[in-house]
């Protein structure tokens, strides 16, 4: 089993990827905090670095970027269905008066 | 860099178990694609009753995000080292790993009955019961996570310790423990700071 994981990262590097993750999620706090100074940009900054965590500890952690192209396409598949419902109940509630 | 666990003797190449541990992810994804939007459609709207941005409290949750984001950090240790075949730190990162979610869970139970007191219940509107349903639901996961985490150090008690060839493999608890955690890197983003 080892041979197939020979290429996962080392302990040092998984360390330096959570140490990546905690200066994100303390950026996206301070961010909160400085929403007036930020203005609109601070939902689509939040958005990006939740999305940046996100591809870490996907790709990084749950080693998918080591996977084959099947695994990566049953992911993506789940969240592009995801997505798509998401966009599409929100054009609905813009278009639409929810009550 | 691409190395494709390669399993020839499987029709997809993949072995299949991992394979079916990834279409459930990818079924979860939908599962709480719908609660986030079901949440999403409801909120920045008015409903009679306390907010929930008049209750929660963003330093408390912050260090609960990050206590769920480390343990991320724990669960691939231990990954990596049953892969080093180092059974004894298995065993110490799959406990560091059950305590800190045990400590997320703690939190979010603390959370929802300051939320409570203060007047923001499941039943104040259907934003509350929304936002109940949603964090209730990765709360609940996180909890089976927990009791996976603590089944699996149970196991490495034994004499013949962890594989990762067994039923009940680190790897697939592994897989579900960071579905949990990248789950909760979206909610916390979408409930509290957004």
């Amino acid at each position: 089993m080892s041979e197939e994981h020979i290429n996962h990262p080392t302990p040092k590097r998984y360390v330096q990827i959570a140490i990546i993750l905690g200066v994100l999620t303390a950026i996206e706090i301070a961010l909160y905090y400085t929403e007036d100074l930020v203005g609109a940009f601070t939902a689509p900054l939040l958005i990006i670095l939740a999305v940046g965590k996100f591809v870490i500890v996907v790709g990084w952690f749950m080693h998918l970027r080591f996977e084959s192209k099947m695994v990566n396409r049953f992911f993506a598949g789940g969240m592009i269905l995801a997505l798509i419902l998401f966009a599409i109940v929100m054009i609905e509630r813009a278009s639409a008066n929810f009550s | 860099m691409s190395n494709a666990h390669a399993y020839p003797h499987e029709p997809t190449g993949v072995e299949t178990r991992k394979l079916g541990m990834w279409v459930f992810l990818s079924t979860e994804i939908l599962f709480f694609g719908t609660l986030i939007t079901t949440f999403m459609i409801f909120k920045g709207r008015e409903f009679p009753g306390i907010k929930l941005t008049d209750v929660y409290d963003i330093p408390f949750t912050s260090i609960s995000s990050f206590i769920l984001l480390m343990s991320s950090l724990t669960m691939v240790l231990a990954h990596n080292a049953l892969e080093a075949k180092d059974q004894e730190k298995t065993r110490v990162w799959l406990l560091a790993t059950a305590m800190l979610g045990a400590v997320f869970l703690a939190g979010q139970i603390y959370e929802f009955t300051e939320f409570y007191h203060k007047g923001f219940k499941l039943d104040t509107n259907i934003f509350s019961s929304t936002f109940y349903v949603l964090t209730g639901f990765h709360g609940l996961h996180v909890f089976i996570g927990v009791v996976l985490l603590l089944a699996l150090w149970g196991i490495g008690q034994r004499q013949q310790g962890l594989t990762l060839e067994g039923g009940m493999n680190l790897e697939f608890v592994a897989l579900y423990w960071h579905f949990v955690d990248i789950v909760w890197i979206v909610l916390f983003t979408v409930v509290y700071l957004i």
